[in-house]
């Protein structure tokens, strides 16, 4: 097949190979089964985490595996709203030429929970008051859709016990 | 070479889409064979994997199977490819005397991608790939072709041979369910679409989802696992040129090689007569000959004999489902099946010695060879 001539042009020592295979077209497999719960809980607001019953671990998001134990954990365990910043770090937009506002990304634990998964800090805050250990609350989406981005964002909080007494009195 | 022994195996049952993620499938092949022996996770020291990051659709893909596959907090590796390859591996850390526990699994699912397309891309950029002639069809169509050839071989013993493999799956409880052909005909063979010819449908394996795995001791630890392991008494592993044209594709010369080595090691004077049954991993069916006349198992252009006789892939070989990466260890693992007689619907009775082999490339560039013994009573 001859080769366009922008690219002649550009690789004058080599040639450009065309595979005819591409990774886009990867079919990846997961089953999903198994965090069925776990989204029909987050259509209804609960905040599921998934407990091995062997070594009493609590992931969130859901781990399909414990890999201490080698077994699939199948104890689904209410969480609270609730969770602190494990760590953060900070980027800007490629446009912001300035470095004005920078965007902050927050490894967020659930209460209750072992592991940590990165989401979004609210924009209302500013990055540089982040601090490693800060309470967190979690934000939902306006319309809930047992959709993993059904939780929007993670908000600070003065003091996780003010929300959970909050919680309660709304119960 | 000291001797260690395999303890433990498990095969994840193969299906052209399986409904199951390969992480799970990794868990189940692990799992099982954990549980087969009666050990437990903490007991493994190395876990050693074989895999493609083509077929995974992800780099360094090991990576992601650390929890599935046992390896959390422990010693592991991968090997590209195939299965057999992974054993030894895992064989060379147990003969370190730094491991007490290898666990080695292989898998891929074919049904994640589109399997001879991605092979399509071990071509060599410079050479092969411009002219794009060379696949996995018409690399077997031209061995097949070349072999016929040197030995004056017809395409009905070809056919043969590949309703021998495919009678063979139907027996084998964990063959490919659309593998299995217990009335497949000659004719129905030869009747079959031209892939390259001379290379046809039927004498060409299916690719299915499957993963297997296995357990490694050295020989004090093996004892105490279990009454009746496998030993692996002697290994041998030779690369040939990458080129096809290189090569004389009637013949393995690597497989010969690797095979003097393994049976100097092994201590087998005549392969013909000492190994009870060989479970070989050929790319087509026409392979399978190469292969086994290449370790010693008949003379050259005979192979069809052992067709006859019955002791070539009891288990249908290749041809009862194909899973890339698992291949040779599913080989391997059905060549143990039959020493410890376990080998439910397809075993040679009274089996004490045997073989079974691993490759990879086109047209089996790299082979491996294991020299198996029956242990215990
Ligand atoms: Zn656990």
């Amino acid at each position: 097949m001859p080769l366009p001539d922008y690219e002649k042009k550009s690789y004058k020592r080599t040639r450009t190979m065309h595979g005819n295979w591409y990774l886009a077209s990867y079919r990846y497999k997961f089953n999903l089964s198994r965090t069925k719960v776990f989204l029909k809980g987050l259509a209804k607001g609960h905040i599921l985490g998934l407990k091995c019953r062997s070594c009493n671990t609590v992931s969130f998001p859901p781990r399909l595996i414990c890999g201490r134990c080698l077994v699939k954990p199948d104890q689904w365990v209410r969480l609270p709203e609730t969770a602190s910043v494990s760590t953060f770090s900070a980027n800007y937009d490629a446009d912001d030429k300035n470095r004005e506002r920078p965007y902050p990304i927050v490894a967020v634990q659930q209460d209750g929970t072992d592991t940590v998964w990165v989401h979004n800090l609210t924009d209302k805050f500013d990055f540089h008051d982040v601090y490693v250990g800060m309470p967190l609350k979690a934000v939902w989406a306006e319309e809930r859709k047992g959709i993993w981005m059904d939780i929007d964002h993670y908000e600070p909080i003065e003091d996780p016990a003010i929300e959970l007494n909050k919680k309660e009195e709304e119960m | 070479m000291d001797k260690v022994g395999i303890v433990g195996y498990y095969q994840v049952k193969p299906g052209l889409d399986i409904m199951m993620s390969p992480y799970e499938m990794i868990f189940e092949a692990v799992r099982g064979a954990l549980d087969y022996a009666d050990l437990k996770r903490k007991d493994l020291t190395t876990v050693i994997s074989a895999t493609n990051d083509y077929y995974d659709g992800k780099t360094i893909s090991n990576c992601f199977k650390v929890e599935a596959g046992g390896a959390y907090m422990k010693d592991e590796s991968k090997v590209e490819m195939d299965g057999a390859h992974a054993a030894m591996y895992g064989l060379f850390r147990i003969l370190s005397g730094n491991h007490k526990l290898a666990m080695i699994y292989g898998i891929s699912t074919p049904s994640c991608y589109q399997y001879e397309s991605v092979r399509v891309l071990e071509n060599d950029p410079t050479f092969d790939r411009p002219i794009n002639l060379l696949n996995s069809y018409t690399s077997g169509g031209m061995q097949m072709r070349a072999y016929m050839k040197a030995f004056g071989i017809s395409e009905e013993d070809i056919a043969k041979v590949a309703v021998y493999n495919l009678k063979n799956a139907a027996k084998n409880p964990l063959a490919l369910p659309e593998a299995k052909k217990a009335d497949i005909t000659i004719d129905e063979v030869l009747k079959s679409d031209i892939l390259s010819t001379p290379l046809r449908e039927l004498m060409y394996p299916m690719k299915c989802d499957g993963a297997t795995a296995m357990i490694l001791a050295p020989e004090r630890q093996a004892l105490k696992i279990t009454d009746n392991p496998v030993w692996i008494i002697g290994v041998g592993n030779v690369n040939e040129t990458y080129y096809l044209g290189d090569r004389d594709l009637s013949v393995s010369l690597s497989m010969e090689m690797a095979a003097g080595k393994a049976y100097e090691m092994a201590g087998i004077k005549d392969p013909k007569s000492e190994i009870d049954v060989a479970e070989v991993f050929g790319h087509t069916a026409c392979e399978d000959l190469i292969i086994a006349e290449a370790a010693g198992l008949t003379d050259k252009g005979k192979g069809i004999s052992m067709v006859d006789r019955g002791n070539l892939n009891p288990s249908g070989g290749t041809m009862a489902g194909y899973t890339p990466c698992a291949n040779g260890l599913t080989r391997i693992v059905e060549a143990a099946k039959q020493l410890r007689n376990e080998a439910e619907g397809h075993q040679i009775n009274g089996a004490k010695m045997a073989i079974a082999t691993g490759q990879v490339g086109f047209c089996a560039q790299n082979n491996v060879i294991y020299v198996l013994e029956r242990g215990g009573n």
